[in-house]
């Protein structure tokens, strides 16, 4: 280990701004019109945000942000859903933290570690912020803080008395999930006994997710799939996926979207073809397909054939070869190129709008048609932007978590 | 020997040619008996490795025949698979699954193919650890270990699924120097506990002390199959004489 | 010894079994094929709109807010097209050069000697890459382009009038109330441009640092101790090394680029993808207008491919 700089070498705040600000005459130059741009810019924002800007826009219209034109009487099945998502998201986060991972010999894990706190401290200011600013009146207010509340009630027990589950409990626990999945379905397009709420109803935020989630889950496998067919053996697979996967790449997603819109009509019989909405996710779905085909191939083709042999020679089958040996290596590498075709997947849905969707742009675009909110453009779009950009960086940040967490610094062996 | 094993390994006229028409194997005849070690060596390129990874199919092959422990390699895939769990195989690249701890490297086979209860599974492939000196790393990564513990953990991995024959291609090729012997050690081992080995290697002192045949291969084709004392010390073809001193 | 037993049943034969996976394969793909097929000629024979190009002899009978190719209503559909291909073409070749430029500048920034210039460079990438280019273009053209004042408020620089109205090259005049000049481009372009620029130029930012920084060290180090001057030593000795790892990376991200200007309809920019929509419309031929969008996405595709390969070829060390 290289001994600690002298104290008076090691560099002060002061001495840092210095050295990376103003390290030479040109650097200071570069820093004071930067500085000044940004103070500029900061300024302007400022005062546009505060005496400008009308935040009513957003605020009379968050129900229709949130859900579009989601009957109002059956919105308590979405706000059954986010409680039942809250209470799932906070079991599954205090397991993970209470759980040592598999074989290794670490310190017992805390119960609160310092990322945890953060995470919690930010929860829990959203939760007494957002409802403030956006005016929501008390009845709704204290569902969300209830929500919060049990979220980390659940992250909380979940932390205390996860390895006191017994193994097998512990191993159902992750099913939660796909069973949630399919609730949620339920719940939000009726069937059992619930009224039935048509696609063409849902709409803002509730759209965007479900969309997004649904052609994540499903386009995931199709891609996994692809991406073995791309590198088989088998010429007929392997030019069938080739030419899928081209095909796919060289088009424009609007006019993929336009062609389900337009042409799946003809291609299935009458009647059988899929509501404006499904038909829309599908598309979504296949055409993300292609693009996660890609990203797992790389991973693939990071993986050594001497695993394949080494996993045939001890007699495993090929399925149990690929789901044991090859695909999981594979992933690993494959995850950050998976996770980034995720992302922009959720941004790609913002293209629903243009074939008249109400996702969370169309609901915008619906709400700046109303002469109410006439020219309140600014206000609507940066707030997207930014709900965008924080569920996109919070999808990179925690890809970035699952790498280190499934890469225990191992150098993998030839 | 005087009463005649069993035998393990029959290949018979063992022709390969590879898809770009190169002619791999001619006509390649051995028979391993149960319990017999066998060392093959030979320059590169002259098909020793191809001919060992015929043994388990991982290579096929056109004509000839190869039985293995009484099941005939044909195009059967339920005989390819019941001859792949009789035999072990050890690599060069040891090929360790690296997503796995070493422990669960013994016991995925096992558990997975031969339908094992996990528990039993586990005490067995801890066992196999401390007889290759490395129970202690039970719960460390591949990537963790040196490349001789990496080794050990792969003949150990393929032991696990208790196999009657063991094959290593060049198993102390990719190992520094000073790891080369507590591999060999572990075969020395395993030989003299009557396992049937088949070995491609270049190490002459493993050969001379522990193989009961040599084979030299040259050009896809058995050049010599002798005795060692009688192929190092007296070998009768030419080419086998070429070689030693190439390698010697 | 046992005697080779009989051949093995077919469907655990080595030899035979690949065929078979790949004939259950083809055979499934073949017979979901034929069945929407067969309900796509099903259903346009019944509605009489079986495969034909005749229409697009037919007059178009509407007009497009800008095109360079002369253009009106009474010209036939394909001239309506052709305009929205040029307007595409237009668009993309633009938007490759700007955001070379500018993803250029941004990819350098992240290696600058300031701190403050390296991370406005992070965040600038980190905050175009999780907003969605939709919305950029839609804010780009709402927001920014829509709310230029007009006429003697406009923009003037000499030479140059950024007003709502367009941007005006070459001695624009005010006559009437309306900025006149030689040159004239719509905010719908400049607002897609833009938008296209800018957001391509975050990704290609990306491909020239991950290019920047596969220059080994030592490359650095021997320029500095030749006595050149980091900008110097970035543009003759980094910069050409760099580009054997840039071009391909920038190949892809020229492609989303011509991808992505199919987005114009956002900011009513009349390009293929809007025309086609227009023209699906007004005759309803919908294979037809499908085939000749995903037919010329992919041209453009293809000859972006090819001009990047050559250029690959010629920045490739020659290595013996």
């Amino acid at each position: 280990m290289a001994p600690a700089p002298p104290a008076t070498l090691r560099p002060g705040p002061w001495q840092w701004l210095r050295r990376e600000l103003f390290g030479s005459r040109l650097d200071g130059l570069i820093s004071i019109a930067l500085l000044g741009f940004l103070l500029a810019a900061a300024l302007g924002l400022a005062k546009w945000a505060i005496f400008q800007a009308q935040w009513t826009v957003i605020s009379a219209n968050s129900t229709l942000f949130a859900v579009g034109r989601y009957p109002l009487e059956q919105q308590w099945r979405l706000w059954l859903l986010t409680t039942l998502l809250a209470l799932a998201t906070g079991l599954s986060w205090g397991l993970l933290r209470a759980l040592p991972r598999s074989g290794s010999s670490g310190p017992p894990p805390i119960l609160w570690p310092r990322n945890d706190r953060w995470a919690a401290a930010i929860l829990v200011l959203l939760a007494l912020w957002r409802p403030l600013a956006l005016q929501l009146t008390l009845a709704i207010q204290l569902r969300w803080w209830a929500i919060t509340a049990l979220l980390l009630l659940a992250r909380w027990a979940a932390g205390r008395w996860g390895q006191a589950l017994p193994p097998l409990v512990r191993r159902l626990i992750p099913l939660i999930w796909p069973l949630l999945y399919l609730v949620g379905m339920v719940l939000i397009s009726g069937g059992l006994g619930l009224v039935q709420v048509a696609p063409s109803d849902w709409g803002g935020l509730l759209l965007t997710l479900l969309m997004a989630t649904f052609a994540i889950l499903l386009c995931f496998p199709l891609g996994v799939l692809l991406a073995l067919g791309r590198r088989s053996t088998l010429p007929l697979l392997r030019w069938g996926s080739l030419l899928y996967i081209e095909f796919i790449r060289g088009a424009p997603l609007i006019t993929l979207l336009f062609l389900g819109q337009n042409i799946l009509g003809f291609l299935l019989p009458g009647g059988l073809a899929p509501d404006r909405v499904w038909r829309a996710a599908w598309v979504l779905t296949f055409f993300a397909a292609a693009y996660v085909a890609e990203a797992v191939r790389s991973g693939l083709a990071a993986v050594p054939a001497g695993q394949l042999e080494a996993a045939r020679s001890l007699g495993l089958s090929m399925p149990f070869a690929l789901i044991h040996v090859v695909l999981p290596q594979a992933m690993r590498v494959a995850l950050p190129a998976t996770v980034g075709q995720f992302i922009t997947l959720l941004q790609d849905t913002t293209l629903l709008s243009l074939i008249g969707l109400l996702d969370l742009l169309g609901t915008a675009r619906t709400v700046m048609a109303n002469p109410a909110f006439l020219g309140r453009n600014a206000e609507v779009y940066l707030v997207l932007a930014v709900l965008f950009w924080c569920c996109c960086a919070a999808l990179g940040l925690g890809s970035r978590a699952l790498e280190t967490r499934l890469n225990p610094n191992l150098a993998p062996s030839r | 020997m005087t009463t005649p094993a069993a035998v393990m390994i029959e290949a018979r006229g063992v022709e390969k040619w590879y898809p770009n028409g190169f002619h791999a194997l001619r006509g390649v005849d051995l028979t391993v008996h149960q319990g017999e070690v066998v060392v093959i060596m030979g320059p590169s390129g002259s098909g020793k490795s191809t001919f060992l990874r015929t043994f388990n199919a991982l290579e096929d092959f056109q004509q000839g025949s190869i039985e293995v422990d009484g099941i005939p390699l044909s195009d059967d895939l339920r005989q390819i698979d019941a001859v792949r769990r009789e035999v072990g195989m050890v690599f060069q690249q040891f090929n360790l699954f690296p997503h796995l701890s070493v422990l669960d490297n013994l016991t995925l086979a096992p558990v997975l193919v031969r339908k094992l209860p996990k528990q039993a599974v586990q005490r067995r492939a801890l066992e196999l650890l401390d007889r290759v000196g490395i129970a202690e790393q039970a719960h460390k990564y591949p990537g963790q270990l040196s490349g001789g513990q990496q080794q050990r953990v792969a003949i150990a991995r393929s032991l696990c699924m208790e196999p009657r024959v063991m094959l290593f291609d060049e198993p102390t090729s990719a190992l520094d120097p000073e790891m080369v012997q507590e591999v060999l050690e572990v075969m020395q081992g395993l030989a003299q506990d009557g396992m049937t080995m088949v070995v491609v290697t270049h190490e002459v002192r493993f050969a001379r002390q522990v193989a009961h045949r040599v084979v030299l291969m040259d050009g896809g084709m058995v050049v010599e199959i002798a005795p060692p004392e009688q192929f190092f010390s007296n070998p009768q073809h030419e080419r086998s004489k070429q070689f030693l001193r190439q390698i010697g | 010894m046992t005697s080779r037993s009989a051949a093995p049943p077919w469907w655990r034969n080595r030899r035979y079994l690949p065929w078979l996976v790949q004939g259950v394969v083809a055979l499934a793909v073949g017979v979901v094929v034929a069945f929407l097929l067969s309900n796509l000629l099903l259903n346009l024979t019944a509605r009489g709109l079986l495969l034909s190009w005749s229409w697009l002899g037919q007059p178009a009978g509407f007009d497009l807010a800008e095109s360079i190719l002369p253009f009106d209503a009474s010209l036939p559909y394909w001239r309506a097209l052709l305009a929205g291909l040029v307007n595409t073409l237009r668009v993309v070749i633009a938007g490759l050069v700007g955001a070379t430029v500018l993803g250029t500048l941004i990819g350098t920034a992240s290696f600058s000697s300031n701190g403050l210039l390296r991370g406005l460079a992070r965040v600038y990438v980190e905050v175009i890459r999780n907003i969605p280019l939709l919305l950029q273009l839609i804010f780009w053209y709402f927001v920014v382009f829509l709310a230029l004042p007009n006429g003697t408020d406009a923009i003037q620089l000499p030479g140059l009038v950024l007003a709502k109205s367009g941007l005006f090259l070459g001695d624009p005049q005010l006559v009437n109330g309306v900025w006149q000049a030689p040159l004239r481009f719509s905010v719908e372009f400049g607002a897609l441009l833009t938008g296209l620029v800018v957001y391509t130029a975050a990704f290609n930012a990306e491909v020239v640092r991950g290019g920047i920084a596969s220059v080994p060290k030592g490359q650095w180090e021997a320029a500095s101790s030749l006595g050149f001057a980091p900008l110097v030593t970035l543009r003759r000795i980094v910069l050409p090394q760099a580009l054997r790892v840039i071009v391909p990376g920038l190949n892809s991200q020229y492609i989303s680029l011509a991808k992505n200007s199919s987005l114009a309809v956002a900011c009513g920019f009349t390009d293929l993808y809007s025309v086609s929509e227009t023209t699906l419309n007004q005759t309803g031929r919908a294979v037809e207008v499908m085939l000749i969008l995903l037919g010329s996405y992919l041209v453009i595709d293809l000859v972006i491919s090819a001009l990047m390969n050559g250029l690959n070829g010629l920045v490739q060390l020659k290595e013996r």
